[in-house]
């Protein structure tokens, strides 16, 4: 990991889109990247309060209208209303992939962790069997796994879970090899510190922003794939909707131009990309200087 | 005399926090043909900013105020272009860092030839032709095999040559060599001193010679100048100096450079200001012993009415050196009964095997190895990189696997397994070379001190115990709560030896542990590892190339080439009648050394 990806290249600046550029990558970075995050978090979590429309209820004479004052953001072919079915749908989406996010965190850590700490055959069993993973594009994964099982909150936690946890637990074998033979980690072992101790309070101390700023991606990863895999009628189940099913229905009818359908979940899914990478730039701008 | 370089109220200041600070305060000096002069200085006494402003090379935002006139020419008054014809042409540079000053991917002979067409209107070929000669003459045995060879392929002291071939190719009147001998083993950068020696007469050719080490300045440099804050303290002819230093920084910096049969380092306390907070008058006179009321008024004027010109109101008389002499902390060392023992010790690294090539088995990195240590003794352990001395710590330490036994307070680490294994072992510590490595950057120093007590379920009275462990390496316990990032290197190092401390070791090895510290912070860390040992009876093993430190501090001294003890003996002995060939060279290239020798034997007598 390295900050260098983040400097802007010279002349940059004197474009307006090279200075919204150096806006963003700036101090500013963090503070946007958070407040988005969290106003799509609070909308989400608060939508039931925020907007008490029943998103479920269907109105076939007010079908496919286009936002007006009693419907927002319009209704789609079944005249159910668009805002509540998009609240409705975000609130179904983070309640995977955040936890889905954190599981493959922790099994992330976990596993470059004991790579990287433990004995030589070890490491060498656990990063085949990552290469074996990284190997397949993982939405193939995704799709072979979830048309094997019932597809339910918890089975698709443990599929997303289980799909993006790789890429960080090669990250952290890797910081671990780098870090476990530095002279304060060497003086520690001579203390008579076990393995558990130094991971825990030298190790995944030295990490710390790594493991902030891929966290922080992770949340991101984890609402694409959901997204995706929804799109493709493999997430989240009707009659819950999500923001991957709900764009996926609107492009069926792309034909009746209902860009109401298309544009706001396509949107939400793009901001809260949006919102991940930017906490994460912003996270890794703040500490990649002190490691 | 042709002055080659002569700087005149040369001033830098750099940006620091918003702020000019001024860095280098009206420096003067000359620098003639043919002749070599030391600029001498700890880390911040600006001695690199001197020599970079003199080239340019400073960050763009320095302020530079004065002259620099090379061969008439005022180099502060030249633009950027004409700048770059001066650099190279005009100065040839030597960095500290060899291998970071040349580009990996490009072969020697292209880099050389490089530097050598970008001045001269010249053919490939002839560039080719040149870069062979200035290989040659550097020294580069076989320069036509060696010249299509990248810089990897070559060792450090080869590097270095190298980089001065490329300094020569356009045959500058003046070379700026900053520290250009630091990093390499003894024995090379001796012969780096020499071929610089050599190419300086042959080229007529001024030197500036930028260095915090006064023993290769006396040997080779016909004048000195001694910088402190980024003032000049004294300057005069290299003999006048050594003869005589009428400074008292200069006497404290020569009483800090440890030599064979001195009953102690002198200490300089305090430390080096910052450059926002210097003093108005000396800027000295905080940690001077010999501190007057009127030193704090302003800055003295220089005093020349000695061999050197010092800018002290109180120049030292020629007898002043004599009449000072730090509390002698010597203790007589009688072997006590063996607390180490080492038998038939063997490393050997393998190669691991990959796809195409089987793993291998290289040379012993140590064989044959068998010594014994007494309690309360300091063993040096003396070699150049790859004399596998560092590996002979790891072993002790019980970092790396070995044969053979050693054997701690009669136990055999061999025949212990687990927590019995792991409680014989944290009894010998260690404190590495680099202090920024040796603390994590994420923990308090507080909490990195306390971690053996908690280890060892040793956490009533946690601040207290840290507080006393601070206390006793001359830290403030205030220090508890500071990360290590704001710490000094020589305050890094003493937080390190408070963390082996607080484990109540029996041995600590000291792996080259001053060797990354100005000289008087190396001075008084010796003397504090000294003084501790005195204490508490601590046995070191202190594993070092500086012949110099190790005979100030080891009882015995063991030197190690290619894996082997060569010459083992009583330190006094070992100096006075070296019997090994490699033991002899050693000694050769630790200059301060060579005339004591007969001092130190006489003291053994006695």
């Amino acid at each position: 990991m390295s900050t260098t990806i983040l400097q802007r290249p010279p002349g940059l600046a004197a474009a307006p889109l090279g200075k919204f550029v150096a806006w963003l990558t700036a101090k500013n970075t963090l503070a946007a990247g958070t407040i988005l995050g969290l106003l799509i978090l609070f909308v989400g979590f608060a939508a039931p309060y925020l907007y008490p429309v029943d998103p479920y209820a269907i109105n076939p004479t007010h079908a496919l209208e286009a936002p007006s004052a009693a419907f927002p953001l319009g209704t789609d072919e079944l005249g159910r209303d668009e805002l509540a079915l998009l609240l409705s749908g975000g609130l179904a989406t983070l309640i995977v992939s955040l936890p889905a996010a954190i599981l493959a965190f922790f099994v992330g850590v976990a596993y470059g962790l004991a790579s990287g700490l433990g004995p030589a055959w070890l490491d060498k069993i656990l990063m085949r069997l990552l290469d074996a993973i990284l190997a397949l594009p993982s939405l193939i994964i995704l799709i072979f796994f979830a048309s094997l099982v019932t597809l339910n909150n918890t089975s698709l936690i443990l599929l997303l879970g289980f799909i993006s946890w790789p890429s960080l637990a090669r990250l952290v074998r890797n910081e671990t090899l780098a870090q476990k033979n530095r002279d304060f980690v060497l003086a520690t072992e001579q203390l008579g510190a076990g393995k558990f101790y130094i991971a825990r309070v030298h190790l995944l101390r030295v990490m710390a922003p790594i493991l902030v700023v891929n966290g922080t991606f992770m949340v991101g990863d984890a609402i694409f794939a959901l997204s995706a895999l929804s799109f493709l009628g493999l997430g989240v189940q009707p009659p819950q909707v999500s923001w991957g099913s709900l764009l996926e229905s609107g492009l069926d009818i792309i034909a009746l131009n209902p860009w109401w359908l298309i544009l706001p979940p396509g949107l939400l899914v793009f901001g809260s990309l949006l919102a991940a990478s930017l906490t994460g730039q912003g996270l890794l701008a703040k500490f990649g200087g002190t490691r | 005399m042709t002055p080659v370089l002569k700087l005149e109220n040369l001033s830098v200041a750099l940006p620091r926090g918003g702020a000019m600070v001024s860095i280098l305060d009206n420096l003067n000096l000359t620098v003639n043909a043919g002749e070599m002069l030391g600029l001498v200085g700890e880390s911040g006494s600006g001695k690199t900013i001197a020599a970079l402003s003199v080239m340019r090379l400073l960050p763009p935002r320095a302020r530079i105020t004065g002259h620099a006139w090379l061969d008439g020419q005022d180099l502060t008054a030249l633009d950027e272009r004409a700048m770059r014809k001066v650099r190279g042409r005009g100065v040839g540079m030597v960095f500290q860092n060899p291998l970071s000053a040349l580009n990996p991917s490009k072969t020697v002979a292209a880099q050389i030839a490089e530097s050598y067409r970008v001045h001269n209107n010249v053919s490939g070929t002839a560039a080719r032709t040149r870069a062979k000669e200035l290989l040659g003459e550097v020294g580069i045995v076989n320069p036509g095999g060696k010249m299509d060879d990248y810089p990897h392929q070559f060792s450090g002291g080869m590097r270095q040559r190298v980089m001065i071939a490329m300094a020569l190719s356009c045959a500058p009147k003046l070379l700026i060599a900053d520290e250009p001998t630091t990093g390499l083993d003894p024995l090379i950068a001796r012969q780096i001193m020499a071929l610089i020696t050599r190419l300086r007469a042959e080229h007529d050719m001024g030197v500036l010679f930028v260095t915090h080490d006064l023993s290769v300045v006396e040997e080779h440099a016909d004048s000195i100048h001694v910088l402190y804050a980024g003032k000049s303290v004294e300057w005069g002819t290299s003999k006048a100096f050594f003869e005589h230093p009428r400074h008292p920084y200069s006497e404290a910096l020569l009483g800090s450079v440890a030599r064979v049969g001195q009953a102690r380092l002198q200490n300089i306390f305090g430390n080096l200001p910052e450059p926002e907070s210097r003093p108005p008058g000396c800027r000295f006179a905080p940690r001077c012993r010999y501190r007057q009321p009127d030193c704090d008024l302003a800055y003295p004027p220089p005093d020349s009415s000695a061999g050197t010109t010092a800018a002290c109101l109180y120049p030292l008389a020629a007898t002043a050196r004599a009449t000072y002499a730090e509390p002698d902390h010597r203790r007589a060392y009688t072997p006590g009964p063996a607390q180490l023992e080492i038998q038939n010790l063997e490393v050997r690294y393998t190669s691991t095997a990959t796809f195409l090539r089987p793993a291998s088995t290289l040379p012993p990195a140590l064989a044959d190895v068998a010594l014994t240590l007494g309690r309360g003794e300091c063993l040096g352990i003396v070699g150049e990189s790859g004399s596998g001395k560092s590996t002979l710590g790891r072993a002790v330490l019980q970092m790396i696997s070995y044969s053979g036994d050693i054997i701690l307070d009669g136990q055999s680490f061999a025949t212990l397994r687990g927590a019995e294994k792991r409680n014989l072992r944290k009894k010998i510590q260690v404190v590495f070379q680099d202090p920024r490595e040796s603390l994590n950057p994420r923990i308090k120093i507080g909490d990195i001190i306390a971690e053996p007590l908690r280890l060892a379920g040793k956490t009533s009275n946690l601040r207290d115990q840290v507080a006393t462990l601070l206390n006793r390496v001359g830290l403030n316990p205030e220090m508890a709560e500071k990360l290590p990032g704001g710490v000094s290197g020589g305050q890094a190092q003493r937080i390190a030896i408070a963390r082996a401390l607080a484990a109540e070791p029996e041995l600590i090895v000291l792996d080259e542990p001053t060797s990354s510290l100005d000289v008087s912070t190396q001075a008084m860390l010796l003397n504090l590892l000294k003084d501790l040992a005195v204490d508490t009876g601590l046995s070191y093993i202190l594993i070092s190339h500086d012949f110099a430190v190790v005979s100030y501090m080891a009882d015995r001294i063991a030197v190690l080439n290619a894996g082997r003890i060569v010459e083992m003996n009583d330190t006094a002995a070992l100096i006075s009648a070296p019997q090994h060939d490699y033991t002899r060279a050693l000694l050769g290239a630790a200059p301060q050394l060579r005339d004591l020798a007969k001092m130190s034997a006489s003291a053994t007598i006695i």
